[in-house]
């Protein structure tokens, strides 16, 4: 019998005091061409478990690559003594983040956070952070995402969580995790063989395919009801795909003897077979805009990416670098796609512009797969088999800071970020 | 100024994880009872010597069946039937002239078992990527249906799976374990 572990919500409290902005707020880093890294200090927070919430909100801002953390030995100030700018002038730093935390009876977090500018002296947010004590690191990537959003403008990719695959004893399961991969957890599928998750634009919801009793089939799991609908079914090979705002998914089946492009629709379950070619059409998504379908064709007579409509016509060839092209996925603003290439005998991960040019390797260890960016774009997660197994990698959108985030010596693959 | 301090609380849900257990919605029956046992082994070695795997189809092999033992019903028959893996060359999905007399006797022994029916694996080795894979293992698989078919099988007996590069019966990173996996395998089962 198949069950899932109950994913339950729990809640996170944030109170926001937020001073009154300015017109135009202004913007500490420039995230679209940042000149020089923003040097600010993360201060642990006063009260227990205080370092540890630090160091999470300190690991997120640091992975972006666009802050200079000031380390401990250089602080001047305590985290139990109020801010005062005078102890920071001195210092390169431009921002200083510290803040109060308590624990009650009842085993809950009570965060108080504040960032200060030392040029002026002045607050720059304050914001309360209520939680259970087990939720130590989301309020970590909470605090993180405010403090990130103060400095540049933008919301962060912190507060995402992360599905991926994993094998253990020929089983395999699709995790839950944090956007950096940690307190991953199965949510009980079980299954032999499932393959490419994928979020719903709510994020509510994950689609994939999975090897039942002889077929592949596409399902859709509600993740807060947990019941998992059969999308398509059929003999042969049917895989997911991608769902766009409206629940429409595009997947791909050998229903009609070959492998092809189909649409379902979300308002009546009617399917559409959106591609007839006799060569291989397989992974299909939409891009950001709704518009488009970008999908693998080996019609030319080897995989390359295409582009077409959502009615499966104006189909144009995006890849003619390299005689194997695969795994394309949009970045969220749809100005760049993600994709496998295929360079000197492995698989490389590259971007390049939604019209073919202007393409960048950005991997170069091992054999790498499946990539996919960020919900703020500025981060892609893949797998790698660099450690002699496949492992879910992540790195920057230029490609610095490739790490290793799924757990150590465990088969793990197919990493998403939800969109939320 | 600091008397205009907006103040809102905003609740965000996190999934976090109760130790509850809960039944998943199970979907509607797709009845392909026998299958799955078939479907969850990894390959059987074929009666040759591992070492003659990597070696393309042997010659002098004129039987592509081994039978266990002496004929009993038609039902051990099916069970024990073991069939020559069709290779393939990477990226690509057409029957090699050299695997096309083993198809011949798949064939002749498929029309002397009428209650049998033919499950094709498709399979890839791992230097292409996963999904793409699953696309070319079913194609791989549906080469040598059809062939099957042209030489006059049913293709209601016919039925095709890919495992892609999930299920490799070799994991060394070098050609000949490459080549093994470049395959399709074909098991019988009872019909119906």
């Amino acid at each position: 019998m198949r069950t899932l572990i109950l994913i339950s919500a729990a809640f996170l409290m944030l109170t926001g005091l937020l001073l009154p902005a300015p017109a135009g707020a202004k913007i500490y880093i420039d995230i679209s061409s940042p000149e020089r890294k923003l040097p600010i200090a993360i201060s642990p927070l006063n009260g227990p478990m205080g370092a540890e919430i630090a160091k999470v909100v300190s690991s997120d801002l640091d992975y972006t690559g666009l802050f200079v953390l000031l380390g401990e030995k250089g602080f001047s100030e305590r985290p139990y003594e109020p801010f005062n700018r005078d102890n920071w002038l001195a210092t390169s730093v431009i921002c200083v983040m510290k803040g109060n935390v308590s624990l009650n009876g009842e085993g809950r977090l009570d965060a108080r956070v504040s960032l200060y500018d030392v040029q002026s002296g002045k607050e720059l947010y304050r914001k309360r952070y209520q939680a259970p004590e087990a939720l130590i690191r989301p309020i970590g990537h909470a605090i993180a995402d405010d403090v990130y959003r103060e400095l540049t403008g933008t919301k962060s990719a912190f507060r995402a969580r992360l599905a991926f695959v994993t094998q253990k004893h020929g089983i395999r399961d699709i995790n839950l995790a944090d956007w950096d991969g940690q307190r991953a957890r199965p949510i009980g599928l079980m299954d032999r063989l499932v393959m490419t998750p994928r979020w719903s634009r709510d994020g509510n919801s994950l689609l994939y395919s999975s090897e039942r009793r002889g077929r592949w089939s596409v399902y859709l799991l509600d993740l807060k009801t947990l019941r998992e609908k059969l999308i398509y079914t059929g003999r042969g090979t049917n895989l997911a795909g991608d769902i766009d705002a409206q629940g429409d998914i595009v997947f791909s089946s050998s229903a009609g003897g070959n492998q092809d492009i189909y649409l379902y629709r979300a308002s009546d379950g009617k399917v559409e077979r959106l591609t007839r070619t006799s060569g291989i059409d397989v992974s299909p998504s939409f891009s950001p805009d709704g518009k488009k379908i970008v999908f693998i064709s080996d019609r030319s007579g080897s995989p390359q990416i295409y582009l077409m409509d959502l009615n499966g016509y104006n189909t144009v060839r995006l890849s003619f670098k390299g005689s194997y092209n695969t795994c394309p996925s949009w970045s969220p603003q749809g100005d760049r796609l993600v994709f496998a290439g295929r360079y000197q005998g492995r698989n490389q991960i590259f971007t390049m512009k939604p019209d073919g040019s202007d393409t960048v390797m950005l991997t170069d260890t091992g054999s790498n797969e499946d990539p996919a960016f960020s919900p703020d774009g500025r981060f892609i997660v893949f797998t790698s088999y660099r450690d002699g197994y496949s492992a879910v990698y992540v790195m920057r959108a230029n490609g610095e800071g490739q790490k290793r985030i799924s757990p150590p010596g465990v088969r793990a693959f197919g990493g998403r970020w939800s969109p939320n | 100024m600091r008397k205009y301090f907006l103040i809102f609380a905003v609740a965000i849900a996190l999934v976090s994880v109760g130790c509850a257990k809960k039944k998943v919605v199970t979907e509607p029956a797709v009845k392909q009872p026998e299958q799955a046992k078939t479907q969850t082994q990894p390959a059987p070695a074929p009666k040759a010597p591992a070492s003659e795997e990597g070696v393309k189809t042997q010659p002098e092999n004129t039987s592509q069946v081994a039978k266990a033992t002496p004929p009993s019903t038609e039902e051990t028959e099916i069970k024990n039937a073991r069939f020559q893996d069709v290779h393939f060359d990477f990226d690509r999905y057409d029957v090699k002239e050299n695997d096309k007399p083993g198809l011949k006797n798949v064939a002749d022994w498929l029309g002397k078992h009428p209650d049998a029916k033919l499950m094709i694996e498709g399979n890839c080795d791992e230097r292409g990527t996963a999904e793409y894979n699953l696309a070319l293992g079913e194609k791989r698989a549906n080469s040598v249906k059809e062939y099957l078919v042209a030489l006059g099988i049913p293709a209601d007996r016919l039925e095709t799976i890919s495992y892609g590069k999930e299920k490799p019966i070799c994991t060394e990173h070098n050609e000949s374990c490459w080549y093994k996996n470049r395959r399709a395998h074909m098991i019988a089962v009872k019909k119906g």
